[in-house]
């Protein structure tokens, strides 16, 4: 039974990181196009970029928490 | 002492929390006493923090909601980001007594049952009344389930988030140091700080962008 929630943990974590890990190399992406176009807006893309990062990376978190919660339980 | 405490039920983190809003306390009284006009030394700097704040929140809530409940806003993002570095000292989490209140789930779940309250109550107060709740029903009114959720995720969203963050950077600087004592927890401590303070900030500004959907009239929206 142990092994069964060892592996739940694992791929909760790791499954999880697939989603955000795209979205945001999209989001970089297309804020570095842009920084490149119109360097003086530099600075408002960057305060932006990082705004999203941080609610794509919520969605990563909520994975690693099941993961602690199911770690806890092996 | 700490001992006791512990056995009422008084967790490391909230003697910690203490700590932090009574030494908060003190740098704002030090820092309006013998208020001069042209502001010098730590006046100076408080009222540069404080005036930036002021206009980054003003830019989303606008002139009016920003001037009534910009203390609130401006009181979590320093509360949160002064928690959130507390995790960062020397021996955190193993002198007794100290610890990153929001490192805990209830901190978090505290600060976004307060945010979920003012929301309604900025709400209930713009759109004079019970008539604040029409807008659950507003693009289609099969859509209310939806709506529904979505208002009820909002505290739950800022809740886990605040504490998966702050709790996994514990927990993996914890890891790394079991791994490799001397320079690997570096890495995710300077990943802390900068995590800390972008927690802070979102925290506070989806606080911000919540008031300021819930505060706006219909009308004003087009």
């Amino acid at each position: 039974m142990g092994g069964l929630v060892a592996i739940g943990a694992a791929l909760a974590v790791g499954l999880a990181a697939i989603g955000p890990g795209i979205g945001q190399g999209i989001a970089a992406s297309k804020a570095l196009e842009g920084m490149a176009r119109q360097p003086e807006a530099a600075g408002m893309l960057r305060t932006n970029m990082i705004l999203s990062f941080a609610f794509m990376e919520s969605l990563s978190i909520y994975g690693l928490l099941i993961a602690f919660l199911l770690f806890a339980k092996i | 002492m700490i001992e006791t405490l512990h056995s009422i039920g008084i967790s490391n983190g909230m003697m910690t929390s203490t700590v932090i809003t009574i030494a908060l306390c003190v740098v704002g009284i030090i820092a309006g006493r013998r208020l001069q006009v042209v502001p010098s030394g730590f006046q100076n700097f408080a009222e540069w923090a404080i005036g930036g704040l002021y206009q980054f929140f003003e830019g989303i809530m606008g002139t009016a909601l920003c001037k009534k409940y910009f203390s609130l806003i401006a009181t979590l993002f320093i509360y949160i980001l002064f928690s959130n570095y507390v995790g960062l000292l020397p021996w955190a989490g193993h002198i007794p007594g100290v610890a990153a209140p929001t490192s805990s789930v209830n901190c978090t779940l505290a600060m976004a049952i307060i945010v979920f309250v003012g929301m309604n109550y900025v709400g209930i107060r713009a759109h004079h009344g019970i008539g604040y709740y029409k807008h659950l029903m507003k693009p289609f009114a099969f859509l209310l389930p939806l709506m529904l959720i979505e208002d009820l995720v909002k505290p739950m969203s800022l809740t886990l988030r605040l504490y998966g963050n702050v709790y996994g950077e514990e927990t993996v600087t914890e890891s790394f140091f079991e791994l490799v004592p001397l320079g690997l927890p570096v890495i995710m401590q300077a990943l802390s700080v900068l995590m800390g303070l972008i927690q802070a900030l979102v925290f506070s500004l989806l606080a911000s962008i919540y008031f300021t959907e819930a505060g706006t009239l219909e009308e004003e929206h087009l």
